[in-house]
């Protein structure tokens, strides 16, 4: 038995090894992405049970009270979209005064959540649009409340999605306040991340409001991340360490938004 | 049961354990959804130790590995390490009581989520043990409906 586990033990770690060092396997893990599609049909048989459940049972009255509820808060984003055009169309001016080449236009595509990871640590969502909606590796992902992660495989009709709590995942963030940049990395934790290598004397204070930077070029700018949540100065550390509250609701949210961005602005109003 | 039936009932384990593990849950649930695939594996070992050993918990193992989107050969290495302990006890452990078995699989949880907290500490993914005696906890609730499970079928042959 000792032999044998030797063996496997030793097996493994070779694995783990060429797994961390190079990309052989994959093609392994993106075929098992798909294979995997019909397991999580069937996992999430109970949840969509329950949600039929709760629709076939609930009052009308209740449905009536939601609707008007909903017509309500329609009506007021309606009009801070309104606010937001003239914004935007300001925005848009300076830019032209500046010379800006990058008049970046948004549109957007709603998805649902088909399946999510059923590990801690690695935190990725699969959901039901795919190569056939023109979904694209990379592309970001909203919920309602924020940015939710990227897109990092596409099969024809799913894609698998990378959560912006994964530990493997970083995003470039600034501050709504004063624009100081830093760096957004997951924990593994599903309502924490963390800013990395944030100096003593940056002006940041609980609180805050942390929005997407657009540097890179993989996030569109201006999305919300999260609230500064708390802020820890250890003696002799080169960094503070800055614990960041996700906005997007990353562990609940079931429908979420798929961004599209063209330079020129021509899918924009695309929306379904 | 027959051979046959048996291993029918094994594959559809598997499958059952994998699809519970696939169930999505969120908040507090997180802290008590326990490692399915590995119950299954800790089972079969005890149950049937000369047909399912090392090799059987390094292919679960693979599998894991898989559906958990881990690095590759770490779920191999866990479930294998995690599975000799009840390989090399089987003889005792099919005479315990149920009580005694929930005892052994509260423990050997905690350490196979220790084991797994160190070995992902090699790719930077920061440990939280903050879970593991909640984990551990819903291993040993869960586990009488498996031990009752497996037990039935392996009377059965």
């Amino acid at each position: 038995m000792f032999r044998r586990l030797l063996i496997v033990v030793a097996i493994s770690s070779g694995l783990m090894a060429v797994h961390s060092y190079t990309a052989w396997f994959n093609p392994i893990e993106k075929f098992f992405d798909n294979a995997l599609l019909p397991a999580h049909w069937v996992a999430t048989v109970p949840a969509r049970l329950n949600e039929w459940g709760q629709l076939i049972l609930s009052d009308r009255s209740d449905l009536e009270v939601e609707n008007t509820r909903l017509k309500q808060e329609s009506l007021i984003h309606r009009g801070q979209i309104q606010r937001m055009a003239d914004l935007a169309a300001e925005n848009l001016r300076l830019r032209l005064l500046l010379n800006a080449t990058e008049l970046l236009m948004d549109s957007v595509l709603v998805t649902e959540v088909i399946g999510v990871s059923p590990s801690r640590t690695s935190h990725t969502l699969f959901i039901n649009r795919g190569a056939n909606d023109n979904v694209y590796v990379g592309q970001p992902i909203l919920d309602a409340e924020g940015l939710m992660g990227q897109v990092i495989s596409v099969f024809d009709n799913h894609s698998v999605a990378l959560l912006i709590t994964d530990s493997t995942h970083a995003i470039p963030v600034q501050i709504l306040r004063n624009g100081v940049r830093s760096i957004a990395e997951g924990t593994s934790n599903y309502d924490r991340l963390r800013l990395r290598f944030v100096s003593p004397t940056a002006d940041i204070r609980e609180g805050d409001q942390l929005v997407s930077s657009g540097l890179g070029g993989r996030f569109p700018a201006g999305y919300p991340i999260g609230s500064v949540l708390n802020i820890e100065h250890k003696a002799g550390a080169s960094f503070i360490e800055v614990d960041v509250a996700p906005a997007a609701k990353i562990d609940r949210s079931k429908h979420l938004l798929l961004v599209f961005t063209s330079e020129d602005g021509s899918e924009i109003g695309r929306s379904q | 049961m027959k051979e046959s039936g048996v291993g029918l009932a094994f594959i559809i384990t598997i499958l059952l354990a994998a699809v519970l593990q696939l169930v999505p849950v969120s908040g507090f649930l997180l802290l008590l959804k326990p490692n399915f695939l590995l119950l299954i594996v800790i089972g079969w070992i005890i149950f049937r130790p000369s047909q399912w050993g090392i090799g059987f918990a390094a292919c679960t193992g693979l599998l894991a590995d898989l559906i958990f989107r881990a690095p590759i050969g770490l779920h191999i290495l866990l479930f294998s390490t995690v599975g000799a302990i009840p390989l090399y006890l089987s003889g005792w452990l099919v005479y315990f009581s149920l009580i005694h078995r929930c005892l052994f699989v509260f423990i050997l949880i905690i350490f196979a989520e220790i084991m797994r907290n160190l070995l992902l500490l090699m790719w930077a993914i920061p440990a939280d043990y903050s879970y593991i005696l909640t984990i551990a906890l819903a291993s040993a609730i869960v586990w009488p409906a498996i031990d009752r499970l497996l037990l039935k079928i392996n009377r059965k042959r």
